[in-house]
């Protein structure tokens, strides 16, 4: 554990430095990130907006696509919680907090799609026979 | 802990703390003077406060967690209203801001680094690029919401968009955009091109858009035929006439609207007729039906339908109810307007100076219960106009209040077939190619992006406008705490063993990063 501020700024920021050693290093307080991984995860949250930017250029059906984008974003999100906000570093017992409410939305979201057709009501069509698709000045031919 | 050597806070190779007030310790041997009195140690308090930060963070998740809900309901419901709406939205904006975001979350997390290492220069310089990331994306959301006011892109009834989300231009209910698409066009006080007629809404309901059935009209006005004594009157022909005579026999055939009589001692003849009225003495009326009668007591009335039996006492006559020289109005037309087409036509423009007279004067049809505005032209006293029966089997008739004439919505180019024209020669065993082009997904949304929006896409920009509007007031709130924080570190606040507000903040900022990654693809990169 290091005992002073100036040790920690040394040692976190001298470039031969295992990488895993410090990352369990609390200072007196609490975690130090190492800039190696500040930096790592704010690149790697910009390189996963690029791809997911241009994942949906791509046709692979409208499930799909929204599958690899929500994936994206739970693993941008991961990162952003596991190592900008230290929960990989901090107390078990914020994880929980944070997952308790992660698990409650859950909650809200699965029981709300269940009981979808409860608003029914709310389609002023026949939900088995939707009108069409708005249509604008249309091809004459073909 | 507390039996740490921790460095004062003037270590860290800054030492520069002006407040000769300074007190620190309080018994405790802490080097900073914001450890409370109640926590035992600099670590007890930091932990309290983490404690306290994630509970607000989860709380935070269950707050927004509500309108993720919201969003997730109603695309489960409505995939039309995502796919076509989005296209309003700039994925360039988006994308931007999300960088912009995810760096001034590094910036945040660097600054509770240099927090914890006493690096004082660094902490300040790392809060101000926050502070700059998120005014950065205040101001983008700005050009954003700025565009969507202009274009009427907005919540709820609000929603009136001047252009299609392809970029098409659309007609409005009130013809408030400038500039880039048709509005009326006034000469000599009268419309004479243009649409502004709200007949899409339920005006008793506003926001809500009524589920009807529109129909086109055609009203002629005439005047009421005379007819010569002895004659027979067609009324499928004119509907209204007037005969004048003394003692003479008229006939009317048909299902007359009017028949007039002026004179004395007439026979009147009538197969039906909706009013019928005799002014003169002792005239007779021989009817099938007749619906409602005005004349004077000497006059003999043999109807065998209608108000025939019992007949009631005759009401009198007017002059009014015999002015044959008043014009009346007559539906000589009604077609009722698919629920789907593309355009439709609704007359030549017969007579017109602009020079291209075979041309049709077209409107966009739209799907029924988003009826813009159906418009027509006024020739020759004839007027065009629409009924509308809502829902509720109510009429609603607009006929007489829109002469106005839209201009046409620019076509798009159908892609030209290669096959079509193309002879295939085959031999024994080879499949023909099919000339039929099956549009791909992509091009059906361009298709449908070209056209008007999809019932209830209010819904989707009143989500949009909660979500983003949320996470914006929370950026504020952000950058109203980091300033402070800004102002705290210049004076030397933060130390390596009092930098909780720093680690806080940046949790809280953090967790607002967090939502926008989620908003950004569900908001803006629907497929």
């Amino acid at each position: 554990m290091a005992s002073t501020a100036h040790h920690v700024d040394h040692h976190a920021a001298s470039p031969g430095d295992a990488g895993s050693d410090h990352h369990d290093e609390h200072h007196g307080i609490s975690h130090v990130a190492s800039i190696k991984v500040l930096v790592g995860t704010g690149g790697s949250l910009l390189l996963l907006t690029l791809v997911t930017v241009l994942a949906t250029k791509v046709d692979f059906g409208a499930n799909i696509n929204l599958a690899i984008a929500m994936a994206i974003a739970v693993l941008k999100a991961s990162l952003v919680i596991l190592f900008f906000m230290h929960l990989k570093y901090d107390k078990i017992f914020h994880t929980v907090v944070f997952l308790s409410a992660i698990l409650a939305a859950s909650l809200f979201v699965g029981f709300t799609l269940m009981d979808t057709g409860q608003y029914q009501h709310t389609n002023i069509w026949n939900p088995d026979s939707p009108p069409a698709a708005p249509v604008g000045p249309r091809p004459t031919t073909g | 802990m507390s039996e740490q050597p921790h460095a004062p806070h003037e270590g860290g190779g800054h030492g520069h703390d002006a407040h000769g007030h300074d007190d620190h310790g309080h018994g405790h041997g802490h080097g900073s003077r914001f450890i409370q009195h109640h926590y035992d140690d600099a670590q007890h308090q930091f932990d309290s406060g983490k404690l306290g930060i994630w509970l607000f963070l989860a709380q935070e998740v269950l707050f927004f967690s509500a309108l993720f809900v919201a969003y997730i309901l109603y695309r489960h419901h409505h995939p039309e209203i995502y796919s076509y709406a989005h296209k309003y939205l700039d994925v360039k904006y988006g994308a931007i801001n999300t960088a912009v975001l995810i760096f001034s979350s590094l910036t945040a997390a660097w600054a509770v680094r240099a927090a914890q290492l006493g690096q004082k220069k660094l902490l300040i310089g790392c809060i101000a690029v926050t502070i700059g990331c998120a005014l950065t994306f205040l101001g983008i959301k700005y050009i954003e919401y700025s565009h969507k006011i202009h274009e009427h892109i907005l919540f709820g009834r609000y929603f009136d968009p001047c252009v299609s989300s392809g970029g098409v231009p659309l007609l409005t209910k009130n013809n408030e955009c400038a500039g880039h698409k048709s509005t009326v066009e006034w000469k000599d006080g009268a419309a004479t091109a243009g649409c502004y007629q709200d007949i899409d809404q339920d005006l008793a309901m506003p926001g809500v858009q009524a589920d009807c059935k529109v129909e086109e009209v055609r009203i002629e006005l005439y005047k009421p035929a005379s007819v010569a004594a002895g004659a027979t009157h067609d009324c499928a022909k004119v509907p209204a006439a007037i005969a004048r005579g003394t003692g003479a026999t008229f006939t009317f055939t048909g299902t007359c609207d009017e028949v007039m009589v002026v004179g004395d001692g007439n026979t009147v003849r009538i197969d039906q007729a909706k009013k019928v009225a005799v002014k003169g003495q002792g005239n007779t009326v021989q009817a099938n039906a007749v619906d409602s009668f005005a004349g004077d007591a000497s006059t003999k009335r043999v109807i065998a339908k209608g108000i025939s039996n019992p007949q009631p006492a005759l009401a009198g006559v007017t002059d009014a109810d015999v002015d044959g020289d008043k014009e009346r109005s007559r539906e000589v037309k009604r077609t009722p307007i698919a629920a789907q087409c593309s355009e439709r036509a609704i007359g030549h423009a017969e007579g017109h100076e602009e020079g291209h007279e075979s041309a049709k004067q077209t409107y966009p049809c739209w799907r029924v219960g988003f009826q813009p505005a159906v418009c027509g032209r006024k020739a020759n006293k004839e007027q065009y106009g629409v009924i509308v029966e809502y829902g509720d089997h109510e009429e609603r008739d607009h006929s007489y209040r829109i002469d106005a004439q839209c201009k046409p919505t620019p076509k798009v180019d159908a892609p030209a077939d290669p096959l079509a024209e193309k002879v295939q020669p085959l031999k024994v065993g080879e499949k023909a190619l099919s000339p039929y082009h099956r549009p791909t997904t992509h091009e059906e949304h361009e298709l449908e992006a070209a056209g008007p929006p999809p019932e209830h896409t209010n819904m989707f920009f009143t989500i949009y406008f909660a979500m983003t509007g949320l996470h914006g007031i929370h950026v504020l709130v952000g950058v109203l705490v980091f300033l402070w924080l800004l102002i705290r570190a210049m004076k030397g606040h933060f130390t390596p063993d009092y930098f909780g507000p720093i680690d806080f903040a940046a949790l809280y900022w953090h967790i607002v990063d967090l939502i926008w990654i989620f908003l950004f693809p569900l908001l803006y990169l629907i497929h």
